[in-house]
């Protein structure tokens, strides 16, 4: 069993971000890490292939300046191999920009049975990626899976919901976007760290990939950032004076919240 | 000489430093006073996984065969979380000794399940009157005189003794000469004692670095949050000057414990000096961190409702534990001077 996984390598969610002002993008030109989103697919993954007996994970990656360093991460946790794709005419890219690079190198994976994403990147993200993904690549999607199950030809998932779950099965290959908690990522181990180091990383352009560079970045993105302004200041709680019926109120508050 | 750790080194440091803040937080140094045996299995095993515990081991008995360079970066992360357990007996002193120095039969038998994290090691050394984690080790390293033996853990008779640290227990132990292997003896044993005398003091001085940047971390988070006259604390000279004469002590020890890896693991003649002038500036280093960030603190800490009591009290044990202050100072002394 072949798994890819989408992985995004971000700035390090412990140093405070930035916002260029001209581009009004964020500032990734620091080292980046693995995205904590992603090690959940990836550690899953490894999962699978384990239940299988058999195959390899591949990452897949759209990064500035060829940074693999997030990537080294998830090859020490046992990924095989990597796809990066890492061009100037990048930057800017939309989710229609980025799925339209990672489908083409998704492609370019021989015999992938399942396609393993996050539901949605730590530092900017719109969560539809996956779907798009799976538009571009005319496969089944499944979304927000918090257990994944791979039986014969069929991926079967229980899809989280605001009351639950839902059992939905599809056939492979597919596109599974997993939700943070779905298993307990391993920690590299550093035997895992220095085989890293020796495993491939195929670097390609966009032009590698059979992409139009219009197609991408900012000159393929439907959208424009018009002006971005600070976040408003966190409003201060609401205070309730007991008077023997407040924990009615918090009932209330909290069911609202769909937590009871 | 290339005096920087290498990328790889540095990576194996990150790695471990984020098993540990997740997986050793202050509650679980809290816990380590309260449990019964104040270990927990798991997360030795999951350092085990890493290749932590087996860092030192032979490749060939299923470790990394890595030595004290790579060692040291990853004991202060140890030392940072104040974390509970027998690292430095195990992976800085007892499994290069065994390694070193054991017949095939008792390297075989200890080494592997060592790197495996079956097996946690301890060691008593001459002069040494109590033993760390007696307790819980399945392996006891001991020395008499000119031979060292190797006693499994469960041949061992233990008196629970006092401990400044309630997470790092004390034990004096005896055992029958019939339980014992002996691993090497003769003027090998000497200076196989000798070795691991110096790894364990200079292992120990890379916890106390780790230990002392800690603190000195918790007294800047606290001194910032802190007000009194409508401003935090930290704005007042008299705070600043004792945080900064508390990272003074701490600059100058780290070289030096890096300084008394680098020894160690090169083998130079002189090892034993940098290894002295490492534990003493490292152990001076912590008890000063230790006193400003407690007077910091407005002697919050004090008492254990704070963890930077247990910060505290295990700088306190280290400090006194392979020799003091006092002790390696006079020894630097001797070795320079009758030189």
């Amino acid at each position: 069993m072949n798994v890819v996984v989408c992985v995004k390598q971000i700035p390090d969610p412990a140093d405070p971000g930035a916002l260029d002002p001209t581009t009004k993008t964020l500032k990734r030109d620091g080292k980046l890490i693995l995205d904590e989103s992603d090690s959940y697919g990836v550690e899953m993954a490894l999962q699978l292939v384990t239940a299988a007996g058999g195959g390899e994970v591949t990452l897949v990656s759209m990064a500035p300046n060829g940074e693999v360093s997030g990537l080294r991460t998830a090859l020490a946790m046992g990924a095989a191999k990597a796809i990066l794709v890492s061009d100037d005419a990048l930057a800017g890219s939309d989710a229609l920009g980025t799925a339209k690079v990672l489908a083409k190198a998704i492609e370019r994976v021989e015999g992938a049975d399942l396609i393993l994403t996050a539901t949605e990147s730590s530092d900017g993200y719109t969560g539809t990626v996956p779907e798009q993904v799976a538009g571009l690549l005319d496969l089944p999607s499944v979304t927000f899976a918090k257990h994944i199950e791979v039986d014969g030809s069929t991926v079967k998932v229980q899809r989280q919901t605001e009351a639950g779950y839902d059992d939905v099965e599809c056939p492979l290959p597919a596109v599974v976007s997993v939700t943070a908690g779905v298993v307990e990522p391993r920690y590299p181990s550093f035997k895992g760290i220095m085989a890293a180091k020796s495993k491939p990383v195929d670097t390609l352009t966009v032009a590698d990939l059979g992409l139009d560079a219009s197609q991408v970045g900012w000159a393929g993105a439907g959208q424009e950032i018009v002006s971005i302004e600070e976040a408003p200041a966190r409003e201060a709680g609401e205070v309730i004076e007991d008077d023997g019926t407040a924990f009615e109120k918090i009932v209330a508050y909290l069911d609202n919240l769909k937590v009871l | 000489m290339r005096f920087a750790f290498t990328d790889d080194q540095i990576l194996f440091r990150d790695t471990v430093a984020d098993l540990l803040s997740k997986e050793c937080p202050a509650e679980a140094v809290r816990w380590a006073w309260a449990d019964e045996t104040g270990r927990r299995r798991e997360l030795w095993s999951a350092l085990a996984e890493m290749g932590v515990v087996g860092l030192t081991v032979p490749e060939a008995h299923g470790g990394l065969g890595l030595g004290e360079v790579d060692l040291v970066p990853l004991l202060t992360e140890v030392g940072r979380v104040a974390f509970p357990g027998a690292l430095v007996e195990t992976t800085a002193v007892v499994a290069p000794l065994l390694a070193e120095n054991a017949p095939a039969s008792v390297a075989e038998r200890w080494l592997p399940a060592i790197a495996a994290g079956e097996a946690v090691a301890t060691v008593q050394l001459a002069g040494q009157p109590f033993v760390a984690d007696a307790h819980v080790a399945d392996l006891l390293v001991a020395q008499h005189d000119d031979r060292i033996y190797a006693v499994p853990g469960d041949k061992l008779r233990l008196t629970p003794q006092p401990s400044v640290d309630g997470a790092r227990r004390l034990f004096s132990v005896e055992f029958d000469a019939a339980d014992a292997e002996l691993v090497v003896n003769g003027e090998a044993g000497w200076l196989a004692a000798n070795h691991a005398f110096d790894r364990g003091a200079g292992a120990t001085a890379a916890v106390l670095v780790g230990l002392a940047e800690q603190m000195i971390a918790m007294t800047v988070d606290y001194v910032v949050a802190r007000r009194q006259f409508g401003v935090p604390i930290g704005s007042f000279q008299a705070v600043k000057h004792h945080l900064a004469d508390a990272e003074l002590k701490v600059s100058f020890a780290r070289p030096t414990v890096w300084h008394a890896a680098y020894s160690l693991a090169h083998g130079r003649t002189v090892a034993d000096r940098d290894v002295s002038l490492a534990k003493c500036f490292a152990s001076d280093a912590a008890e000063v961190v230790a006193r400003k960030a407690l007077q910091c603190h407005g002697a919050i800490g004090y008492t254990t409702e704070h963890d930077l009591h247990f910060w505290l009290k295990r700088t306190w044990a280290l400090a006194a534990s392979w020799g003091d202050a006092a002790w390696h100072r006079r020894r630097v002394a001797h070795l320079l001077l009758d030189a």
